[in-house]
């Protein structure tokens, strides 16, 4: 009748009880296939576009799909970390996770371990649609080159630009990034919920937050401009403090666009220091979601 | 003598109110012993704390003053959990789980697994009479039906301790004497049980002993059947008596000291009643 087994203080199998279970559930969820479709119609439909030259085609196409990529799955990750835990406070499910033996730091690495999941899940999906979508442009542009132009090497040299725009390699960094942007959001909302009362309130403060991401960028330079040549230090003072308080809370996040330049691809040392911000942005938050939620009363 | 199952020693909770300046005191210096095998029914009206209470002993919620403990171990410890279920009022579990994913899901945040775990879960299914239900999603379930799936997930580490946060709240009869029975059960194979219910009659079948909570406070605590016995009262129930027997016992009462209070026909509860006209779960 005693325990059987001495209770462990992190047990991996617990986290990955909760994470499954996360993932389970945004994956029987209707909006996350409601988002999916339309980032699968998305992609589909930037197919369409053509115009110009062979290589801006492509290029258009490729940072519209990208782009369009990148906006669904942080849509997704906020949308979907905004509802696990206040829907769990809501409906007592919490209650008799918390009841057994689970300490609450699992609890929340399972929860924040369950979306990623589903963040990937989702990208495992639009990325063939994006090499499906990228190959037939490929060889409908090939095809069309090779009528229009004559044999000869501006021919060759023609086709070897399409091949060199089409679907590569290099994409794959870029991808990884666009991913580590939404599992920066995704934690960040997820720190958001372990404070607020409601679902909406979380996506609604979340977005908030995530808009000044992406301006925080001129907002800092401005800031920064106006310390140099301001003439009140008390000023000044409070102008720094302000920014740094801002930069640590508030995710960098024009940082991480970073493909906007023409072939999608990403220098490896770029690739490198903005993965290693998205992995201590997505640490501190969670970090910081788990001493509030730590002293939470439920 | 053996550890006791719960102990709470001087528990105060008050709650702040967001935005005001005043505050709620759910419990006031409660103190109180469940000792291990007994089933103990706390009573009170609508917020007088006895949720507030089980939260505290369970760790879900921190007491302002005051220290509970489970088998010896302070409430505010993980470990304290092992050995303990709970059941909270008006459970939601995940609707997208099936009635044995369910099971399974609590059972591995318990550390079980494999072909254990299987077993395990098969074992509370038929316990609870879910089998036939066991691949359903819990979107599906009655009320009665999620109680049922509440008590085998917090049975399912085969703890000692039981917490019911009205158990039989919002179930009709019939789905009622079923948990009743269940409990009842449990308390057989020696499992403390802690237990809050507005039903006072089926508080009085199966507790052994009762506490009454009234705005926080402990009113009054001890042995159901010292606490409700009327002391110079003796029942007696005759089946077929003679109207000259009847006459005969009167007499011999107006003879004695004594005083006939009242005299009629026993009635069968209604609940009883109830169920052998719907043809209840009653045996
Ligand atoms: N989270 C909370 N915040 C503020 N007040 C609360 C909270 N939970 C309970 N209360 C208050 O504490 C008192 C006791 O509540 P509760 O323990 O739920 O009572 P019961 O279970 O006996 O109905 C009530 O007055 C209730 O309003
Ligand atoms: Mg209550």
């Amino acid at each position: 009748m005693t325990a059987a087994t001495q209770h462990k203080t992190f047990s991996l199998a617990r986290v990955f009880a909760i994470a499954s279970n996360t993932l389970l559930e945004l994956v029987r969820l209707k909006v996350f296939y409601f988002l999916l479709c339309f980032a699968l119609l998305f992609i589909a439909v930037s197919l369409a576009t053509s115009t110009l030259t062979f290589q801006e085609q492509f290029h258009s196409m490729k940072s519209m799909a990208l782009g369009g990529m990148s906006m669904f799955t942080l849509l997704l990750a906020v949308l979907s970390t905004a509802m696990i835990i206040p829907k769990d406070i809501e409906e007592r499910t919490l209650y008799t996770i918390l009841a057994k033996p689970v300490p609450r730091f699992e609890y929340l690495l399972g929860k924040l371990g369950g979306v990623l999941a589903m963040l990937l899940v989702a990208m495992a999906l639009m990325i063939p649609m994006l090499v499906l979508v990228l190959y037939v442009k490929e060889q409908s542009s090939l095809a069309a080159a090779s009528r229009s132009l004559a044999p000869g090497p501006d021919r060759d040299a023609a086709l070897e630009q399409i091949r060199l725009a089409a679907f590569s390699a290099d994409l794959i960094p870029g991808l990884i990034i666009i991913y580590l942007k939404a599992a920066v959001c995704a934690s960040l909302t997820l720190l958001v919920s372990t404070f607020a009362t409601s679902s909406i309130f979380t996506i609604i403060v979340s977005c908030m937050v995530i808009i000044c991401g992406y301006v925080q960028h001129f907002a800092r330079e401005h800031a920064l401009g106006a310390v140099a040549v301001g003439t009140v230090s008390v000023m000044n003072f409070l102008v720094k403090g302000v920014t740094i308080l801002a930069m640590l809370m508030i995710p960098d996040l024009w940082a991480f666009d970073i493909l906007d330049d023409a072939t999608g691809a990403l220098p490896l040392d770029l690739f490198a220091q903005t993965a290693s911000l998205g992995g201590v942005y997505i640490a501190a938050y969670f970090l910081i979601g788990y001493l509030i939620f730590a002293g939470k009363e439920l | 003598m053996s550890t006791p199952a719960i102990t709470i020693q001087k528990l105060t909770k008050i709650y702040p109110i967001p935005f005001k300046r005043e505050k709620v005191t759910a419990v006031r210096e409660l103190s109180l012993t469940v000792e291990p095998g007994q089933v103990y029914g706390l009573l009170g009206p609508n917020g007088s704390g006895k949720s507030t209470t089980m939260k505290i002993v369970l760790g879900l919620v921190a007491p302002t003053a005051g220290r509970t403990e489970i088998f010896g171990r302070d409430s505010r410890t993980v470990e304290s959990r092992e050995d303990v279920g709970f059941l909270p009022e008006n459970p939601y579990f995940y609707k997208f789980l099936t009635g044995a994913e369910t099971l399974a899901f609590y059972g591995k945040l318990c550390g079980l697994g494999g072909a254990r775990l299987r077993e395990r879960t098969r074992e509370l299914l038929a316990l609870v009479g879910l089998e036939n239900a066991a691949d359903r999603r819990l979107g599906g379930y009655s009320k009665g039906m999620l109680q049922r799936i509440g008590l085998a997930q917090a049975m399912v580490q085969e703890p000692r301790l039981l917490v019911l946060d009205e158990p039989t709240a919002g179930v009709d009869p019939a789905g009622s004497r079923e948990i009743r029975d269940l409990i009842l059960d449990f308390k057989k194979r020696g499992i403390t049980v802690l237990l809050c219910s507005h039903l006072l009659e089926q508080v009085q079948e199966i507790c052994d002993r009762i506490g009454i909570l009234h705005q926080g406070v402990l009113v009054r605590e001890g042995q159901l059947d010292e606490l409700i016995s009327i002391e110079n009262q003796t029942e007696m129930i005759l089946e077929n008596p003679t109207p000259e027997l009847l006459a005969e016992i009167r007499a011999m009462v107006g003879r004695s000291k004594g005083r006939v209070v009242e005299e009629g026909r026993p009635k069968r509860t209604l609940e009883r009643y109830f169920l052998e006209v719907t043809g209840g779960s009653d045996e």
